[in-house]
């Protein structure tokens, strides 16, 4: 192994890249926000009754990341809270906002006239979307913090990134080797993260009778050769290669399991963003996490779908993106 | 009794002209692809019958080869497609012409990466029987035979609930077979031993829990 040094040297010299988390929907999007109507809390000391009798009247249901009561930002305001009313769809037509407590059974004493605003639709997911949401109305946030420092480009430390690079470098070599040979410039590795070994290197190798020998298909069969299956024969293809499994089980870190199980545990490093057939396989094939370079059209791990944290499958695994992003792009480009 | 898709109504009919399979074509099909199913459990397989059929001739035969291969995408269609491919090779046909013209007749739904396989090939219809609520990618999870992918070869047309109640009786047969030996907790955490180890695979495999 390369001393560390070195390999940060060499990091150096590279395009710098960041390695950006691929996260679902519901923690990627936009804040969504709803017409409410809030007052001001005139009498301090009726705060703890209005809340609970608001909340009776009107409580707000699937909202319970809103905080009912937030205190006036404006120090010179002359009443330090506002509190959560109703949302404006409660509101009957024709109600006028200064009705709204009027018309209502409950002693309105030490309440404002009612204004509205808007207040963030879902809890937040991640410190973006918190931020975001806060500026509306405060909620509550339970944070994440392995997404916070994903989101910011700190998850991985240097030397972490430094064998990124080894295990990207890898696969555009092999996606090298394979447009020489004709095929679409796409490589693949698979690597164990426990022993930090390559289990398998393959590229695409749809030319001639295979068209479904896409380079993720390929390093997936080429773990089952190393581990004793197998559906196909690579020899034709000298840059697809997989290691033995004899070694993960002479090795001295050799896993409580004995032996490796399909792709459970390992990561997939590949130079281009999975189609629907490759995304589909790694869940079936139980691939701890997935790492990739440049976006395709029909890419199904952020493009099209995100098969990755798709509800309803049985397993779901983190994927990266935008790994030696500009070497990855470059293989497509003539 | 066949119940027709959604995507139906979608389906170039000057495309589809030659493989209407009649009703009678349909029942002939499905009942080889079923046959090939109990053929599977009496076996202690994952009972998939599959078959793909051109010009009235069965080109491409599967069955679930995940665990001989140790390669969890051998699903019953992929072993079907290579064969279809080896059949193309041996003729010197072209396999995208073969394929525009292939039909493919298979028990169950088949998953996300099944379809999006046959989307890759061109097959333009898919008679099968039951949903697969679990892996399905014609509708039932994603609908990839019929989402705009332009980069992902074409959608195909489905025929489905053909035999359905069958379909599913013969995966809860399998299910319920194999849960006596579903290993102690040990065991599948190893997920070593080739008949244990089938379990914890194809469990997942099965559109019923």
């Amino acid at each position: 192994m390369e001393p560390q040094a070195k390999r940060r040297k060499e990091m150096d010299k590279c395009d710098t890249w960041d390695v950006l988390p691929v996260l679902s929907d519901e923690k990627s999007r936009d804040t969504e926000l709803l017409p409410a109507y809030a007052a001001p809390i005139i009498e301090k000391r009726e705060t703890s009754r209005l809340v609970k009798e608001l909340s009776l009247i009107y409580p707000l249901p699937g909202l319970q990341h809103i905080k009912r009561v937030r205190a006036c930002k404006d120090k010179s305001s002359p009443h330090p809270l506002e509190v959560i009313v109703c949302l404006a769809r409660d509101v009957a037509k024709g109600v006028m906002p200064a009705d709204l407590l009027r018309s209502q059974s409950f002693d309105s004493s030490g309440l404002g006239e009612p204004f509205l605003v808007e207040i963030p639709a879902n809890p937040p997911l991640t410190r973006p979307q918190f931020e975001k949401a806060s500026k509306h109305w405060p909620t509550s946030f339970h944070e994440d913090k392995q997404v916070t420092s994903a989101l910011r480009g700190q998850l991985f430390t240097a030397d972490q990134k430094a064998k990124m690079q080894d295990y990207m470098t890898a696969a555009v070599q092999a996606a090298k080797s394979g447009r020489e040979m004709g095929m679409d410039a796409v490589g693949a590795v698979i690597v164990d993260p426990e022993s930090e070994q390559i289990v398998a290197v393959g590229h695409d190798c749809k030319r001639g009778a295979q068209p479904l020998h896409h380079a993720v298909m390929v390093c997936i069969d080429l773990v089952a050769c190393g581990q004793g299956g197998g559906a196909y024969n690579y020899e034709k293809y000298p840059a697809c290669q997989f290691s033995s499994s004899d070694f993960f089980r002479n090795g001295c870190n050799s896993k409580e399991t004995g032996q490796p199980y399909i792709c459970t545990g390992y990561d997939l490093y590949v130079t281009r963003e999975p189609c629907v057939m490759c995304a589909m396989a790694l869940v079936h094939s139980r691939i701890n996490r997935v790492f990739y370079g440049a976006p395709s059209a029909d890419g199904a791990l952020g493009t099209k779908y995100k098969i990755h944290c798709q509800k309803d499958l049985n397993h779901r695994f983190e994927v990266f993106k935008a790994v030696m992003l500009n070497a990855c792009e470059a293989l497509h480009k003539k | 009794m066949i119940l027709i898709d959604m995507q139906t109504d979608r389906f170039d009919p000057e495309k589809s002209e030659f493989l209407q399979p009649s009703e009678s074509e349909i029942q002939t099909w499905m009942s080889k692809a079923f046959d090939m199913g109990i053929e599977a459990l009496e076996n202690g397989e994952v009972p998939v019958g599959c078959l793909m059929v051109y010009n009235n001739e069965i080109i491409g035969k599967g069955r679930n080869e995940v665990n001989e291969t140790k390669n969890a995408t051998r699903h019953a269609e992929m072993v079907a497609l290579d064969q279809v491919l080896d059949w193309c090779r041996v003729r010197e046909k072209d396999p995208k012409e073969v394929c525009e013209q292939t039909v493919l007749y298979v028990t169950v739904e088949p998953c996300i990466m099944c379809a999006a396989a046959l989307r890759l090939l061109y097959i333009p219809l898919v008679v099968y029987g039951c949903k697969n609520e679990r892996f399905g990618g014609c509708g039932s999870v994603l609908d990839i035979s019929s989402d705009h992918l332009p980069h992902t070869g074409t959608t195909f047309k489905c025929i489905a609930g053909n035999r359905a109640e069958e379909a599913v009786e013969m995966l809860k047969t399998f299910y319920k077979q194999e849960n006596p030996n579903a290993p102690k907790p040990k065991v599948r955490k190893d997920l070593v031993s080739p008949p244990g180890g089938a379990v914890v695979i194809q469990v997942n495999q099965g559109p019923q829990h």
